[in-house]
């Protein structure tokens, strides 16, 4: 399938570019995305990560058109499927885009599966919609995709209710659902988070292996690192609407170039012996996006921040292969370089 | 699933013992009898009542033998209409009220569904602007009010049309039904939209409809899949005391449309303190309303599956 196609243009399989997203509220327009980029590869996983609020969800929910409009806008923006646009669109040259093209898991499995409909026609569902299989044959294949998402007696659980499963169960349900049409990509929104942490390393798994037998990409929504670190590929880390560093997960684990992410890492628990450290809280609170700041919207908690940082908004600075940060300590003119932070020539 | 219809039906018991013994002794601490009315009676036949209920007796001597008719289905003779049982009253005039009751019924949970549906699709437009309008009138107006426009309305419509479309009053053919069962059912049909109109609301925002969206189901049949079963539980739930409220509520609607339902009877007996007539048709009304609301259970039971009746 696409795997041809892809070598022929070269283009990624998604590419989003510059995508702004607003919403109208009684209190004004939130600019919840103000210009995220990212591409994902096939067979690739791309985190995303960031706080609550920072419009990581609302940035998937908008590629997969499920932003309900009005109150919501794509203001600008494009998001193309192996070169095709689909932002705004159900269908890409001919096939549906959702369920079909890309799948879909969220948060909470409890509350994202119908309470009075069984899990197996749950599964059938998309298979009768896009593929033309009869309910018989849908429900058959139904079993077969518990089977491969590790559920045990799969034939009986396929009859059971929401409510009969366990959160991890269902999850894994859902992960069978959202790739019953072989999806080339799979979008997964904090999926483990509603999980305990036993279950979410089974569901990690659970994605890691699939991803390897179907050769999907995965785009990961999450605000925990440990979760990065397990999965990912590339990674890009959302500040107040924007990506503000982006790169493979190597480059910004350990050579973080944007003060956000190191803020990140140092409020994160580690079990290291060697590196006993108290934990540091991100002081203060994202801005607000009813209006956004001139300036780089983490400029008023960063520890480095220079006077330009509120004044101007910052460029992408590249610093070598994909790493880019978006920060003004890396313009040719700052003066000031933390030694928390990696920066270009020193590598 | 029989045993918890079992187990219902014992406590559906109990509860109609209760109502029985309830109104057994509220009868019994209204002052005066029905035998010191101002009709003939011949000693004989006062002689012969008193003796076969016990009202010379002591109180209690008197539930004992109540209670004893009651497990036989004996209701008794009426006091005032000579010759009459309960039984053939309830036999008679009680279909006539059952039919118009569960018609008002039927019309008010599709009427409310499908108005509460509507309205949620088109929410903060003008069909539900206008339908939320009609609800608000249809809840606060009373139903004798819409019952004699209805009536006005029909003699102009029949008049318009030149014959006898639809009956003003009587009873007899399903057309001598509809006014009547709809003008019963209006306000519970209002209530029920306005209930409907908020849980489907409700399972709109829903994350599994929302999930559904993902899986690109076309949204006529997230509506009729996802949406529809799970918004309709919360109105089959209130769907027991509506049937109660609509049965109960159907004397006005009876007495207005001149039709021989039970309700007339009822009323009569509680204002010429017919004794057995009263006990008869509260018990027998009371009985009805536990049946309906354990069968609206079972019924709840099929719709949702985290119901478990056998648990």
């Amino acid at each position: 399938m696409p795997a041809r196609e892809e070598l022929k243009s070269g283009t990624p399989l998604l590419m989003v570019e510059d995508l702004q997203v607003e919403f109208d509220t009684f209190g004004g327009t939130v600019q919840a995305v103000r210009g995220v980029s990212f591409s994902v590869d096939q067979g690739r996983t791309l985190a995303i990560v960031g706080e609550s609020g920072c419009g990581k969800s609302v940035t998937v929910q908008s590629i997969m058109g499920l932003i309900p409009t009005p109150p919501g806008r794509i203001k600008a923006g494009s998001a193309r499927l192996r070169g095709h646009e689909i932002l705004g669109r159900s269908t890409v040259r001919g096939k549906e885009i959702r369920g079909a093209e890309i799948g879909m898991i969220f948060q909470d499995p409890m509350t994202s599966l119908n309470p009075t409909m069984t899990i197996g026609d749950q599964i059938a569902e998309p298979l009768q919609v896009h593929r033309g299989y009869s309910a018989r044959d849908a429900f058959t294949e139904a079993i077969r995709l518990l089977e491969l998402s590790k559920i045990p007696e799969a034939a009986k659980r396929a009859r059971q209710y929401p409510f009969e499963f366990s959160g991890g169960m269902l999850q894994r349900a859902m992960i069978a659902m959202a790739l019953s049409c072989k999806p080339s990509i799979l979008i997964a929104d904090e999926p483990t988070t509603a999980l305990d942490v036993t279950i979410q390393a089974q569901i990690l798994d659970l994605m890691h292996e699939l991803q390897k037998e179907t050769g999907m990409a995965i785009v990961l929504i999450t605000h925990d690192l440990g979760v990065v670190a397990r999965m990912a590929d590339e990674v890009a880390v959302m500040y107040a609407g924007k990506v503000v560093e982006y790169g493979s997960a190597d480059d910004v684990f350990y050579r973080s170039a944007h003060p956000y992410t190191v803020g990140l890492k140092e409020a994160m628990p580690t079990n290291d012996p060697g590196r006993h450290q108290e934990l540091k809280p991100i002081d203060g609170s994202p801005p607000d996006l009813f209006a956004p700041p001139a300036g780089c919207g983490y400029s008023p908690r960063c520890p480095n921040a220079m006077q330009i940082c509120s004044d101007r908004q910052p460029q992408d600075h590249d610093l070598h292969g994909h790493h880019s940060a978006s920060c003004w300590l890396h313009h040719a003119q700052s003066e000031s370089r933390p030694e928390t932070l990696f920066f270009k020539d020193a590598h | 699933m029989w045993l918890y219809i079992l187990k219902r039906a014992l406590q559906g018991l109990l509860t109609v013992w209760f109502i029985a013994t309830a109104t057994f002794f509220a009868m019994h601490n209204v002052p005066g009898d029905p035998l010191t009315n101002d009709r003939a009676m011949t000693e004989t036949t006062r002689a012969n009542l008193e003796a076969k209920y016990g009202l010379d007796q002591p109180i209690t001597t008197q539930y004992l033998i109540f209670l004893r008719n009651l497990a036989r289905g004996d209701f008794g003779i009426s006091f005032v209409q000579e010759n009459r049982e309960v039984n053939d009253i309830i036999r008679e005039h009680f279909p006539v009220s059952a039919i118009l009751g569960v018609l008002a019924v039927v019309f008010a949970a599709t009427g409310g569904v499908l108005f509460g549906a509507l309205t949620a699709l088109y929410r903060n437009r003008l069909p539900d602007y206008l339908i939320m309008f009609l609800v608000i009138l249809g809840i606060s107006v009373p139903s004798f009010v819409v019952a004699a426009l209805s009536q006005l309305s029909l003699v102009s419509l029949n008049s318009l049309v030149g014959f006898t479309f639809l009956p003003v009053a009587g009873w007899g053919t399903v057309m001598h039904m509809l006014v009547p069962a709809l003008v019963l059912g209006l306000s519970t049909m209002a209530y029920l939209t306005r209930l409907m109109r908020s849980s489907m609301l409700e399972v709109t925002s829903s994350d599994y409809v929302r999930t559904a969206k993902s899986k690109g189901v076309p949204p006529t049949r997230i509506f009729t899949r996802h949406q529809l079963r799970n918004a309709i539980l919360p109105v089959v739930t209130v769907l027991g005391p509506a049937i109660a409220a609509i049965t109960t509520g159907g004397f006005v609607v009876e007495l207005v449309f001149a039709i021989p339902g039970l309700g007339r009877y009822f009323v009569e007996a509680v204002q010429q303190l017919d004794y057995t007539v009263i006990m008869g048709t509260t018990v027998f009304y009371g009985a009805f309303l536990v049946f309906m609301v354990i069968l609206v259970d079972v019924v709840y039971g099929f719709i949702d599956p985290r119901v478990r009746l056998d648990s």
